[in-house]
């Protein structure tokens, strides 16, 4: 009898033991299975094909679901399988997959890592894929721009998002004042807009993570025709735009602003607080990218709130980023060929117009502007800044920095000590040329 | 014999496999990458540096900013949570009507997650459009908005007051097992002996949940010291990094920088910490005989 059960218990243990090495190890029968039919696209052998995403919300899970469902049935031979990690561990989720090696086929690689991914060796290029795409043309240099690094294309935007000013309608008219054209107007607005005692304040500041949106935007716009455009963190002279005299302007005319036209309690607030700041009716203007649009539309009764072109520095011109995350093809995937067919389903004029549409963001394709949607309300002022390339002038961010990735902290903590009077303007612009003119000589190596 | 060892070892395999590959290895690894250049930027170019970077950490402000406010933030949450916890606790020692209800209640934060809890004081600490401020200018106690998350001087006390809320619980449940295990004859013999409440809390009750009071207060301090996720949804060490703990600080590290080797070197600096403590905390225990309850 107790024989017996040792040699159940043995048994059992032993099942336990495999059934955990299997758990942890790498299903290599599998990998091996479907390395035989790699290339075999067009034959009947189901491909699965797994894919991540990376800004996950579960409005846009949901949407980007419903064009995979589509794919799939046009598709009966290919499926799909969606990964979507919550939106803060997404990054360091993929990236972690990409270093075990696991089966990614398809991920959404964003400007602000492409540089890294390709650094790494995680991404596939796709201009040979690209090239033979119909619909390719009709993407906007905007677009493919944000996709690539250096001269080769890397992942194809599902959207771009571009920064306008938002701003209380209602307010302006009772005061008689008109959307600012500069920075220098947007200041004397803001402190028009102001009066603590109600609880009112001009601008919805933003000083913690994120803030680097307002002071390199100023940063840059104060910069002018000066700054080198592919090289953005740089001026044409090579020096870095911290150190110039319109730097400084820019960051004197930003210290100001905080001081006498934002809440004070901005210091510290991310995007969340920025937001509901200007829809709970405390701040009366809003500088964000059309993924807003959707809340304020809930949030707020319509004819209060209105768009308007994002401001321009001294010199009359505003440099704008477009930014945006797309879908890239993982390079150690099985599945390329089925892998691209999905990502030109998902960024085809029709897929990707309908996603921009229901989320929020401005289309990948040239097409998509003839569209009515796009033409009226808050995404006109957007269709009307790309009209003007010479005012709104489109720069390149210095995403292929491998500093760049701290940047956004390191600046956040320098502006909050700022802000607080724990260090001065001079030291913190010196602090701030002297990262980039690093991490120039870095990538110099 | 030998069968039954091997029996033995063959029943302990797959809990000791759990334990090596989960445990023991990513804090070997941990180990390792602390003197390694080690960033996820540049993962091709992983190699070993000494001791770069611990003396990084030791040359950087807001390391040491950190540690000191690790000492604070350990030091005044858990003496708060303590007293907050035994006043609950003993006041929920009487039979009342409802008292399970209540108890619910009084313990439902102990269920939440650190990171929620910083979210939900994040909107109530906001100053302008936040319930805090809104109830103490309309109760007329203050007249001037204050910043709680935005002054360095209110940040981390507003950290500690989310956690004390969060903690008070934790001490009220162990507390009050204890307080109704001591035995009413000595209440009884108390009483006989003429003592009033306040004696009988002070000669009767606490020496006799002394064991749980050490043992608590000793392991929730570790826990305060490791838990970053309270300040990570509440500040997440703002403003200007005047809220940093280093566990926060290590998780940083991670999230914004993609170092690595940072983040280990603040990890094994925590180590260290921790590791003196326990030595610390046994000698304690050894001599109150911690671990009876």
């Amino acid at each position: 009898m107790a024989s017996r059960k040792k040699l159940l218990a043995t048994l059992l243990t032993g099942a336990v033991t495999v059934g955990l090495m299997a758990g942890c190890g790498n299903n290599s029968n599998d990998s091996t299975s479907s390395n035989a039919n790699a290339n075999a696209g067009a034959s009947d052998e189901k491909i699965k094909l797994r894919m991540i995403e990376s800004l996950t919300s579960p409005n846009r899970t949901k949407l980007i679901q419903t064009s995979i469902d589509k794919f799939e049935a046009a598709n009966p031979n290919i499926e799909v399988e969606f990964i979507s990690p919550p939106f803060d561990q997404a990054d360091n989720k993929i990236r972690t997959m990409l270093g075990a090696k696991e089966d990614i086929d398809i991920l959404e690689v964003r400007d602000l890592n492409v540089a890294e991914m390709v650094n790494n060796g995680f991404v596939e290029p796709l201009n040979q894929y690209a090239d033979k795409w119909a619909d390719f043309g009709s993407v906007t240099a905007v677009a493919k721009s944000v996709g690539s690094v250096g001269d080769k294309i890397y992942f194809i935007p599902n959207g771009l998002y571009e920064r306008q000013l938002f701003y209380r309608a209602d307010w302006f008219k009772d005061l008689g004042l008109t959307p600012p054209k500069t920075w220098d107007e947007l200041y004397e607005t803001a402190k028009k807009l102001t009066d603590p005692a109600k609880n009112r304040f001009g601008f919805s500041f933003r000083g913690g993570s994120g803030s680097t949106g307002t002071t390199d935007a100023m940063i840059l716009a104060f910069n002018g025709e000066n700054v080198n455009l592919e090289d953005s963190m740089f001026t044409k002279d090579g020096a870095s735009i911290y150190s110039t005299p319109e730097g400084k302007a820019a960051m004197e005319l930003y210290l100001k602003l905080y001081k006498d036209a934002s809440p004070p309690d901005s210091i510290n607030w991310g995007f969340q607080e920025q937001v509901q700041a200007f829809t709970s009716g405390v701040t009366g203007m809003l500088l964000q990218d059309p993924d807003v649009i959707q809340s304020l539309t809930e949030k707020m009764q319509e004819g209060t709130w209105a768009t308007a072109p994002l401001q321009t520095g001294p010199g009359g011109k505003a440099l704008l980023a477009a930014g945006g995350a797309g879908w890239g093809i993982a390079a150690n995937s099985e599945h390329k060929e089925a892998a691209w067919k999905l990502i030109e389903f998902l960024s085809s004029p029709a897929e990707n117009t309908q996603f921009s549409k229901d989320f929020g963001l401005i289309p990948v394709h040239a097409s998509a502007a003839e569209d009515e949607f796009f033409k009226t309300g808050p995404y006109k002022t957007l269709l009307d800044m790309s009209n003007q390339p010479d005012t709104f002038v489109n720069y390149k961010p210095a995403f292929q920095y491998p500093g760049n990735a701290q940047w956004g902290q390191v600046a956040m903590e320098s502006t909050q000590a700022l802000l607080l009077g724990q260090t001065n303007l001079d030291d913190t612009l010196k602090k701030w040329d002297q990262y980039w003119v690093d991490e120039k000589a870095k990538l110099k190596k | 014999m030998k069968n039954q060892r091997m029996f033995i070892l063959s029943g302990l395999l797959p809990a000791l496999l759990l334990v090596l590959v989960f445990t023991y290895y990513p804090f070997f690894k941990g180990i390792v990458m602390a003197f390694q250049e080690y960033k996820l930027f540049d993962l091709r170019n992983v190699h070993f540096v000494g001791l770069d970077n611990f003396k990084a950490a030791f040359k950087d402000p807001k390391f040491l900013m950190a540690l000191k406010n690790s000492g604070y933030w350990v030091f005044c949450s858990l003496i708060l949570q303590f007293t907050f916890g035994l006043i609950l606790a003993l006041m929920m020692k009487k039979q009342f009507k409802g008292r399970g209800i209540y108890q619910g209640f009084a313990f439902y934060s102990w269920a939440l997650s650190g990171f929620l809890i910083g979210m939900i004081w994040k909107w109530m600490f906001n100053s302008q459009i936040g319930v805090i401020n809104d109830l103490l200018l309309k109760f007329g106690i203050i007249h001037e908005r204050i910043g709680f998350l935005s002054d360095p001087k209110w940040a981390m006390v507003s950290n500690i007051v989310a956690n004390v809320w969060y903690g008070v619980a934790f001490f009220a449940i162990m507390l009050l097992a204890a307080l109704q295990s001591v035995p009413s004859e000595l209440y009884e013999a108390a009483e006989m002996d003429g003592a009033a409440s306040w004696r009988k809390l002070m000669n009767v009750t606490l020496p006799y949940i002394m064991p749980t009071i050490i043992a608590t207060t000793l392991l929730r301090a570790i826990w305060i010291f490791n838990d970053p996720s309270i300040i990570y949804g509440l500040t997440n060490g703002g403003p200007a990094g005047s809220t940093h703990i280093l566990s926060s600080l290590m998780l940083d590290k991670i999230i914004y920088g993609g170092d690595y080797g940072a983040a280990s070197a603040i990890g094994i600096i925590m180590m260290v910490i921790l590791l003196l403590y326990t030595i610390f905390f046994l000698t304690v225990t050894k001599a109150e005989k911690v671990g009876d309850f």
